[in-house]
């Protein structure tokens, strides 16, 4: 640099004296009037060039050298033109010097820029790589060595393929390059020089020379395998995140910023149709911009939105959770979970039905209902209820369940409740109501709890009349009662009175019978026997029947053996058919049967009885019984002068006579049938009889064998 | 027969009384009427006095009833003979006189075969 000055300046110094001493020389020595000052342009010019306005001093000083030269040469003269052409000079000098101190700042500026440009790319942490069209690395800076392994001196000059992964990749760049001029943010993997993968976003421009004829490219790489993973693992926690919103019973899309729709799930292809990759509103609402309900605005601020949807398009209610969702570029997309409640919806649509249909039965329910709760405290009433107690709903809403129980029920009605909320007493308890009156009203009550609330449902009914009819009732039924007891009283009395009699009739006559009587006596003294045992058959009678009315009979069972019955009656009735010269005959299984032996007496008694007294003389009467396995069946029938037929249903009726004039032939009461009636029904048996007028009757009786 | 035996006729109605003693008359060697009583607490007196080997007890009578008198015989008497006479004739009241101690039930109304039947199924009972 001094070199190059002092040379410089030795030449322009050289240069000065030079014209210096030409002007000396024309000047004083030759005396001429030549014009030499032409020559002064080459120090100024040089000067100018190279110490740019400085050149205006070397003007200066060769200006007075020419004056001086001029004022003291001996034909020198001072004219216009001398000051004229120092004048020229100056300019001259000084415009040179300006023009070339700009051409040097100029220059100075391009080599700061340059120096600026080598320290960036030096410096730069991304990889700036040039290379030329064969693909051969003409550049290569610091951080592409610190990216790659290589060092400058070992890549410059050799080709770019072995950089990448791929080493395709290295033509497709350049061809991108020279197609579109420029690469941007182009993703790819490189190797390094341990041959390990360092991905990185790549930036190129093609690079031409003053003519524009392509001559490389540069291309800036930044190592992103950072961000890389990163994404990776994003990209496998979406994929996670998508798998569990795949597997959803809910239906689940994602909507980004401008409502593409970017993932749907199963459950909501299944309901909606796949639309991944349409525009929300127009595959799901067949909008032409957003639905005026979207929530998309509120949730990309980052707000969660639930909100409930009805679905013409399938008539399904949805509850929608709506939530952001981060994506790995940083943009929010709308995460979307559809639940159908239209079940719950319709459940509770029909719930509300039913609790409007329970509403309205409760409210016009002919018994008073209330809800307790707690026990304690009256919560809703219906109007019935408002009449039982005289108060109107909103007196009664709030007031103590226990003020409306009279003072001296209270207890057992609290205890009472409380033992039914825990289910262990009986629905339904009567106690005295109060009014608002005061007036006593007797109800009965039926406690219900109610499923999962400590509240129960009270069911009143005033029974008040009811109780007072039932009072009567009662009283009438005690009347009653007595009444019963005293005919039964006065029977068995009546009965032993009637008796009592005829103890000394029957007793004076089996004595008569032990003496000497003519015959005449005899025959009177057995009409009397007679008639005494008759008296004393329709007093048992009698007696028998009072005893079916007033209670049940029991019955004392023992094994009986109804040939046995049968031989016997028939021959305690014998001398009765002799009587008649009637002939009976009998047709009697051996059977052995549960039965009341006295009873079963009394029936064949009967019946056989009947059978001689309406049967003329000379009849027949047989007596049939057959063993059937399970039961028996009996039957006696005569020969006797039949039972009309509009008789024949009223015939066991008790008292009831076919014959009712007093002047009929046999007496009777009517009493026999209906003994045999109760007494086979006591068996569990049935009695029945068919008949022909003057031909004759048949009464038949089935009776089981065994009683249960 | 032997000895004859010694009988207390307990009886409310005096035609009964009568025709009890007529009846017993009957076979006046063998049986003896000692004494009658018109209710169960003059019986129970009547017999403590007049140790009867046989009773023939009315069970329908005032003051006291014949079952309670029974009751109130064997109770001094467990050994006592009593024949209960109704006209009742119920199972009810024959099963509370046989309960109460008698021995026999004799119903209203009866034959004097009747009579000498219990009589002697009484004695032969009280033989065996």
């Amino acid at each position: 640099m001094l070199k190059e000055l002092n040379y410089k300046f030795l030449i322009l110094l050289s240069t000065v004296l030079a014209c210096t001493i030409l002007a000396f020389f024309v000047g004083f020595i030759k005396n001429e009037t030549i014009v030499y000052t032409h020559f002064f342009y080459v120090p100024i010019l040089l000067a100018g060039v190279w110490y740019r306005k400085k050149a205006v001093y070397i003007a200066l000083f060769l200006c007075l050298v020419y004056i001086l030269v001029t004022l003291f040469s001996p034909q020198g003269e001072l004219y216009v033109y001398v000051f004229e052409r120092s004048a020229i000079f100056v300019a001259v000098a000084y415009v040179i010097g300006l023009v070339s101190e700009k051409r040097a700042k100029g220059e100075e500026k391009l080599k700061e820029t340059k120096e600026y440009l080598d320290n960036i790319i030096t410096s730069s942490a991304d990889a700036i790589v040039v290379v030329d069209m064969e693909g051969i690395v003409r550049s290569w800076n610091k951080a592409a060595e610190d990216y790659m392994g290589y060092s400058a001196e070992e890549v410059i000059g050799t080709s770019n393929r072995k950089f990448f992964a791929d080493p395709g990749e290295a033509e497709k760049i350049m061809r991108i390059v020279q197609r579109e001029g420029e690469l941007k943010n182009y993703r790819t993997t490189l190797l390094n020089k341990d041959k390990n993968p360092v991905h990185v976003s790549m930036s190129a421009a093609l690079l031409k020379d003053k003519y524009g004829v392509p001559v490389g490219t540069v291309r800036v790489s930044r190592d992103i395998t950072k961000e890389v993973e990163l994404e990776e693992k994003i990209k496998e926690e979406r994929d996670n995140l998508n798998q569990i919103l795949e597997s959803m019973d809910d239906g689940v899309y994602i909507v980004s910023k401008d409502y593409k729709v970017e993932f749907m799930n199963k459950v909501l292809i299944d309901a909606l149709g796949y639309h991944v990759g349409d525009i929300c509103y127009k595959a799901f609402h067949n909008r032409d911009e957003p639905c005026p309900l979207c929530k998309n605005t509120e949730v990309m601020k980052g707000k969660t939105v639930r909100w409930e949807w009805y679905s013409r398009r399938n008539d399904r209610t949805y509850d929608l959770f709506e939530a952001p969702l981060r994506n790995i570029d940083g943009t929010i997309s709308k995460l979307t979970i559809f639940r159908d409640i239209s079940d719950r919806k319709r459940m509770e649509d029909d719930l509300r039905d039913a609790e409007e249909r329970y509403r309205i039965i409760f409210e016009h329910a002919l018994t008073a209902l209330c809800v307790i709760e707690h026990g304690e405290v009256v919560s809703l009433a219906n109007k019935e209820f408002e009449t039982l107690s005289g108060y109107s709903r909103e007196e009664i809403k709030g007031k103590k369940w226990i003020d409306f129980i009279a003072a001296r029920d209270r207890d057992r009605v609290q205890n009472y409740c409380a033992e039914r909320r825990k289910g262990e007493a009986p629905a339904c308890c009567e106690f005295k109501f109060v009014s608002s009156n005061g007036e006593i009203k007797h109800v009965n009550a039926w406690i219900e709890p109610i499923p999962g609330a400590d509240s129960c449902i009270a069911s009143l009914l005033d029974i008040t009349e009811l109780k007072r009819k039932e009072d009567e009732l009662r009283e009438t039924c005690e009347k009653l009662a007595e009444l019963d007891k005293m005919k039964r009283d006065f029977l068995n009395v009546a009965y032993h009175e009637m008796r009592s009699p005829l103890a000394p009739i029957v007793g004076y006559a089996s004595m008569l019978e032990r003496c000497e009587l003519p015959d005449k006596g005899k025959r009177y003294l057995h009409n009397i026997e007679h008639s005494a045992r008759e008296l004393e058959k329709l007093i048992n009678r009698m007696l028998e029947l009072a005893r079916i009315d007033g209670k049940k009979i029991e019955l004392s069972l023992e094994r009986v053996y109804i040939s046995k019955v049968v031989a016997e009656v028939a021959k305690d009735l014998e001398p009765e058919a002799k009587e008649k010269k009637q002939v009976i005959s009998m047709a009697v299984q051996e059977v052995e049967i549960q039965a009341d032996r006295q009873k079963i007496v009394a029936i064949f008694s009967n019946l056989i009885s009947n059978a001689i007294k309406y049967t003329p003389e000379g009849g027949k009467i047989d007596i049939m019984v057959e063993d059937r396995g399970e039961d028996i069946r009996a039957c006696v029938a005569d020969t006797g002068i039949g039972i009309p037929k509009e008789h024949l249903p009223k015939i066991f009726e008790r008292f009831y006579m076919v014959d009712t004039s007093l002047t009929r032939k046999s007496g009777s009461l009517g009493l026999g049938l209906s003994i045999v009636k109760e007494y086979v029904k006591l068996h569990g048996g049935i009695v029945w009889a068919t008949s022909e007028p003057e031909k004759g009757s048949k009464f038949f009786f089935i009776m089981p064998k065994r009683q249960k | 027969m032997g000895e004859k035996k010694r009988i207390l006729i307990v009886e409310d109605a005096s035609y009964m009384r009568d025709m009890l003693v007529e009846m017993l008359e009957q076979e006046e060697g063998s049986y003896e009427v000692v004494g009658f009583a018109v209710n169960g607490k003059e019986a129970v007196e009547k017999y403590k006095e007049l140790k009867p080997d046989i009773v023939t007890m009315d069970l329908v009578m005032e003051v006291m009833d014949g079952i309670q008198a029974i009751r109130e015989i064997k109770k001094y008497d467990p050994n006592a003979l009593i024949i209960a006479i109704s006209a009742l004739g119920t199972p009810e009241q024959k099963k509370a006189a046989l309960d109460a101690g008698a021995e026999e039930y004799l119903w209203k109304p009866f034959t004097i075969k009747n009579l000498f039947d219990a009589l002697e199924k009484l004695l032969r009972k009280r033989e065996e």
